[in-house]
């Protein structure tokens, strides 16, 4: 008994840790989901056999409980390590929908202007009321999902009249957003920098944006950024992104700056992306769970009972030597 | 007794394994990408100004069909596309039918000059920092979404539309007044 026992409180405990614990490589591995699995068929072997040897229906309605659990909590856990995809984060342009399999869709928010406090991610899903998603981890259903603040940098484009430009990123997120994701890592003079890069077609130039964080921009621009402000470098280039004289230029603070034809301002904002992570369903885990703790601790309580009886069988009577509780 | 609760636990698994694995088998079919892709939702409504620097808004055209086309002044498909859209307004004079150009992100003055040299008399609305764009998740320009009388987008359009694209995307909900 304490055999099977111990293997349904082991899967029960494994969709619990899963939730707990989300993300880790280890849920998603081969032989982690078999073990698993075969700690459900084994629960469930020897679980049959004590079925049919128990006499008393307590015995058998423990045992059936404790197997019943088990198979919803490893299922949960199974399903997720073998059919939930692996940890991805999601990063949206304000304003874009992504759709994601077996979730909903993650409408990402539009700041009613420059430099408007960040909103939340919203997911929408059928026959479900929309949820906000914040820092903490949210479940939706067989999915743990959080936001992360990113900087991205806002852009705008004018020409030497002051005219504004479109700007558009053909290899973005979103073709006409003025928002850089910088999704793009590159290394200068040994520090680690995000850059990204759009499109001004009214003019016909290729503009790559570095960011620089307050601290790198003091370190790396003498002079051109003021202390404790995020500066944005921009380098222009003709539309064969061939580079252009005069080309490179730094906005610090969100002020414009003039890179060859063009005015150039690049504000950084915070905006959320999501890190989506699979894990087992929350409601199955729980219930499964807690089928497991019942019937594991009936089952446990068995033998105080099995002694009373036998006590009982053997005394004349249960007056004469009470034993103080319930059966 | 005990086969009857044999049978219950044995439906309850089953039960919890079809609402375990549903979503990983029958999740929603996937739409296509791009304008076409908000068919059968609501048109995000941004309080806008015109080219000529009055406030405007979609809200003001519920009740009517609206044919609204995004474009830029550097698009050559946009400027080919604009005496259809002036026929298409012409030809609907007096009808139920809206058609609104939304400039994304140049400046009024330059949208203004742009649709003064092609004779453009339908509203010219100045969208600077995109987000019609944005939302309606354009491919490229131009861009073109045909919103029913309540608002909702009923098709979305990535590229120039000849003139009887046009008549035959408003045609059906013209008639359905």
């Amino acid at each position: 008994m304490i055999g099977f026992a111990a293997a349904a409180l082991a899967v029960a405990a494994a969709a619990i840790v899963e939730i707990l614990v989300p993300g880790q490589g280890l849920y998603h591995a081969g032989w982690f989901n078999v073990l698993l699995a075969a700690l459900v068929v084994v629960t469930f072997v020897a679980g049959r056999r004590y079925y049919r040897r128990a006499a008393r229906s307590r015995t058998r309605i423990a045992t059936l409980v404790l197997v019943a659990g088990t198979a919803i909590a490893g299922l949960a856990a199974v399903t997720s390590g073998l059919f939930g995809p692996d940890n991805q984060t999601l990063i949206g342009a304000p304003g874009q929908r992504i759709r994601v399999e077996s979730l909903g869709v993650l409408a990402f928010p539009l700041p009613s202007g420059d430099g408007a406090a960040m909103q939340s991610v919203t997911l929408e899903r059928p026959l479900h009321a929309s949820v906000a998603i914040g820092e903490r981890g949210r479940d939706a259903g067989s999915f743990i999902l959080h936001a992360i603040a990113r900087d991205v940098v806002y852009v705008e484009a004018r020409d030497l009249r002051g005219n504004r430009l479109t700007v558009t990123q053909p290899a973005g997120t979103a073709f006409l957003s003025p928002v850089l994701l910088m999704q793009h890592r590159q290394t200068i003079a040994g520090l680690d920098v995000p850059y990204d890069s759009f499109n001004v077609p009214a003019l016909r130039r290729i503009v790559k944006a570095i960011l620089f964080s307050p601290a790198q921009a003091a370190m790396m621009l003498h002079g051109g950024a003021h202390s404790g402000e995020p500066a944005v470098l921009f380098a222009v280039d003709d539309e064969n992104e061939r580079p252009l004289p005069h080309a490179i230029a730094l906005s610090a603070g969100g002020r414009a700056a003039r890179a060859a034809d063009l005015s150039l301002r690049g504000s950084v904002a915070v905006y959320p992306a999501v890190e989506v992570v699979a894990a087992p369903n929350l409601l199955a885990a729980i219930a499964g769970a807690l089928l497991v703790l019942g019937g594991a601790v009936a089952l446990i309580q068995r033998p105080a009972t099995t002694a009373r009886t036998f006590l009982r069988t053997m005394l004349p009577s249960e007056s004469s030597m009470p034993l103080g509780g319930s059966t | 007794m005990s086969r009857y609760l044999v049978w219950v636990a044995a439906a309850v698994v089953l039960a919890a394994a079809g609402y375990v694995l549903a979503p990983f088998f029958f999740s929603s079919a996937s739409r296509p990408g791009g304008p076409a892709g908000l068919a059968g939702e609501t048109a995000p409504v941004f309080p806008l100004r015109d080219d000529r620097g009055a406030d405007v808004s979609l809200d003001r055209y519920r009740g009517r069909v609206v044919l609204m086309n995004l474009w830029a002044s550097w698009c050559p498909p946009c400027r080919a596309e604009m005496p259809d859209l002036q026929r298409l307004a012409d030809a609907h004079a007096g009808a139920q039918l809206a058609i609104v150009g939304v400039n994304e992100g140049e400046s009024p003055q330059r949208a203004r000059e742009f649709a003064d040299s092609l004779r453009i008399r339908f509203p010219i609305w100045v969208d600077g920092a995109q987000r019609y764009g944005r939302t309606y998740t354009a491919l490229g320009l131009p861009t073109t979404v045909v919103l029913d009388r309540r608002g909702i987008v009923v098709r979305g359009f990535d590229g120039a539309l000849t003139y009887a694209q046009m008549e035959s995307a408003v045609a059906p909900l013209m008639e359905a007044h």
